[in-house]
């Protein structure tokens, strides 16, 4: 052990003149924490497989396994007119193989019983005086009663037997109306998702809410295990500034969080056949506005959480949970209580989304999507200007 | 001789809870000056005002030549701290902590591997370089944690208890390096509540629940808050007779220690022999050895610690 080789008395030299030179070492200060951050994460391959493996299990999983296209909708049929005509249009209507029958009842009270059992999502009620209706070449009144309940497929389930009855109708030579209740709405993803192909509407939904939980929660862990670990202390004391310290530590997760979008979009691009009908500028500039926006919230929440418990708890709530129940991921945002729609306002998902199946699916441009841009990129200088600030005032 | 560190009643308070009060001193340059007290005292808060991690509510202070509240990222760049709480990360090597902190302060490329190197090499821990830090035992991490503070070669370093926890050799092995880094000039500021280690200081504060309640050089300390002569005797029935030692003409205190009895008494009323032979006189009592000692600077903190009020009220005056 050498003593004499440590010491030196020579006046730092950490306090550069010029601006250029502070501009360097300011880059060094933040590449320093960038690799840093970056051992980390090899470190606990866990934030990785977080990072990449989650968007392709969640594709799968959503795109596969929990697809709200049901090839076969579950309905029990309430035939009060029980005549060769009703029977015939029934079997039209079931014949196509979208609609199952799941059962029979005697009359629509029932169904509420249905819906409480599970069986069946929808009943369809053909009412007494069908036959004569179809006879006086009077419009046919067919009911359906939809299950609120499930929202996303009420809606799918909707168009299928709308689609499903209209033709079995006309196959009879009847003119059809249908009394819906819920009355329908008329989706848009009707008209650019002909097919009803539910991937397609899902896909653009997943991206975000999967890039919301690698961007959020990664970062989230960033600096509250500093001051987990006392490190940030020490991290302080030297001439290191705020901004380079979230700069630096952005670095990697930023990278991850690209990766994780592309991910997503080549996986949705070919295993479903996700078109790119707009333009793909405007889908970068929007993941990216997005993704800074994601990084700034997780980065404000590690710094106020100041420990990984409450860091991972406040991700979920304040990001994760509204990135997908609040954006229009799952359930329309017309269709939410006011209170909800107002707050959906500030879920940046919410905008991406939006933009997201415009550009993928209906061809939009910038005409179309400034405002959301807009909305994003606000978003991402609002987080970090906050971030920055509490950054410095939690310490002293 | 130039000062490092000049500080002016600094002091620093939690709501209503003063934890430094109206504090005082300078440290020379190349001094391993040592701030000596109990949990809670103070220390760590002083280390941190000084170090421009926490904003003093009164008082100056100046590191470096640099106002702390003024001019805080210049005392940054002027000095090294070591935390008390060990705080490198212990997921990366040894090298890797290193080379981190040298990007912290602007090294690059073969400037920063030079530095790594000598760094290694000052802290004897070159074969461990690959190592991972929670690999390391106790004393190895606050060789490394040294290190990191002394990586960009600070005027000025501040170590916050390193020694806590550690074992004894690993303490003088430690102890070894802050010497030879003083000795080249660089100023020292150690806390720590081992008293063996302050008698390696050139100076030293005491602190006393947030005061500063004596200042000096070791031996100076002894002389004013332990004066006399101290006789360590050992023997049988010892223990139980001290009261009776203690009411023995010119004696000031007397106190078990280890398996003996320190015995303190003026010199101008008593002498060594006269002591012993009243010590033998008492009934029940055998005097196997008698041994001249120093003060230690454990009876100076208790004395120093007894005497705060009063100074207080001195101070005031
Ligand atoms: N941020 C804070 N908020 C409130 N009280 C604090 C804060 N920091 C320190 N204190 C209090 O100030 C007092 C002095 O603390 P300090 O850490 O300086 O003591 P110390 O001498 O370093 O003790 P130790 O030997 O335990 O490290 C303690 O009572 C502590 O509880
Ligand atoms: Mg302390």
């Amino acid at each position: 052990m050498s003593e004499a080789s440590l010491p030196r008395t020579e006046p730092s030299a950490a306090l550069p003149r010029t601006k250029s030179r502070r501009r360097t070492s300011s880059l060094r200060r933040i590449f320093a924490i960038a690799r840093k951050e970056s051992l980390h994460v090899q470190r606990d391959p866990q934030a990785l497989y977080l990072a990449l493996g989650m968007p392709i299990m969640l594709l799968l999983l959503f795109g596969y396994g929990v697809s709200f296209d049901m090839d076969e909708l579950p309905v029990v049929l309430v035939d009060e007119d029980a005549t060769p005509e009703s029977r015939a249009l029934s079997d039209a209507v079931f014949a196509s193989g979208e609609l199952r029958i799941a059962g029979t009842a005697r009359s629509a009270d029932a169904a509420h019983q249905i819906f409480a059992d599970r069986d069946a999502n929808a009943v369809l009620v053909l009412p007494r005086g069908l036959s004569e209706s179809i006879a006086r070449g009077e419009p046919v009144e067919v009911q359906l009663l939809v299950d609120g309940v499930e929202a996303n497929s009420a809606a799918q389930l909707q168009g299928k037997a709308e689609a499903a009855v209209r033709a079995a109708s006309l196959s009879l030579g009847a003119t059809p109306a249908m009394a819906m209740s819920p009355p329908t709405e008329t989706r848009l993803s009707t008209w650019f998702n002909p097919e009803e192909r539910s991937q397609l509407f899902l896909v653009p939904g997943l991206a975000a809410y999967i890039l919301a939980i690698v961007a959020v929660l990664l970062t989230a862990l960033t600096v509250s295990r500093e001051w987990d670990r006392s490190s940030i202390q020490q991290l302080f004391v030297t001439p290191v500034r705020t901004w380079e310290i979230v700069m630096g530590k952005l670095l990697p997760y930023f990278t991850l969080g690209v990766i994780a979008e592309l991910i997503v979009f080549v996986t949705g691009a070919w295993v479903f056949d996700v078109p790119m009908r707009g333009d793909p500028i405007v889908l970068g500039l929007a993941s990216l506005l997005f993704l800074l926006g994601m990084l700034g919230q997780g980065m404000l929440i590690s710094i106020v959480a100041k420990n990984q418990m409450v860091a991972t708890q406040m991700a979920t709530m304040v990001s994760m949970l509204p990135s997908m129940l609040l954006s229009g991921f799952m359930f329309p945002i017309e269709n939410m209580p006011l209170p909800l729609q107002v707050i959906s306002n500030v879920v940046p998902a919410r905008y991406f989304i939006h933009t997201l199946r415009g550009v993928l699916l209906r061809g939009n441009g910038f005409a179309e999507v400034w405002f959301d841009l807009l909305m994003l990129g606000g978003f991402a200088f609002v987080m970090f200007t906050i971030a920055t600030r509490r950054f410095k005032r939690e310490l002293a | 001789m130039t000062k490092s560190i000049v500080v002016e009643g600094l002091g620093r308070r939690f709501g209503d809870f003063v934890a430094v009060r109206d504090v005082s001193f300078h440290v020379q340059k190349g001094e391993i000056f040592g701030y000596l007290g109990a949990n809670g005292a103070g220390k760590s808060t002083t280390i941190r005002m000084l170090s421009g991690l926490l904003a003093p509510s009164s008082g100056h202070a100046r590191v470096a030549g640099h106002d702390i509240s003024k001019a805080p990222d210049k005392v940054k760049a002027s000095i090294g701290y070591m935390s008390q709480k060990f705080s490198l990360y212990l997921d990366l090597t040894v090298r890797e902590n290193l080379e981190f902190f040298g990007g912290i302060y602007g090294r690059w490329g073969r400037a920063l591997d030079r530095r790594v190197e000598e760094t290694l090499e000052s802290i004897g821990m070159r074969e461990l370089a690959s190592t991972s830090t929670a690999a390391l035992p106790g004393g190895l991490r606050q060789r490394l944690a040294l290190g990191s503070a002394l990586f960009h070669q600070p005027p000025i370093v501040f170590l916050d208890e390193p020694t806590a926890g550690v074992d004894p050799a690993s303490r003088r092995e430690f102890w070894k390096l802050i010497r030879g880094i003083s000795s080249a000039g660089t100023t020292v500021f150690v806390t720590t509540h081992y008293m063996d280690e302050a008698e390696y200081c050139a100076r030293i504060g005491l602190m006393v629940a947030g005061t500063l309640v004596a200042l000096d050089t070791p031996a100076a300390l002894k002389k004013q808050w332990v004066p006399g002569r101290i006789l360590r005797l050992e023997g049988q029935g010892l223990v139980r007779a001290l009261p009776a030692v203690r009411g023995l003409g010119g004696v000031v205190e007397a106190q078990s220690f280890g398996n003996g009895v320190h015995v303190r008494f003026d010199p101008a009323r008593t002498g060594d022999e006269a002591i012993v032979a009243s010590v033998r006189a008492l009934p029940a009592v055998a005097v196997h050895s008698v041994e001249a000692v120093e003060a230690n600077l454990e009876d100076v903190f208790l004395a120093a610690a007894d005497a705060k009020a009063e100074k207080a009220i001195r101070g005031a005056a």
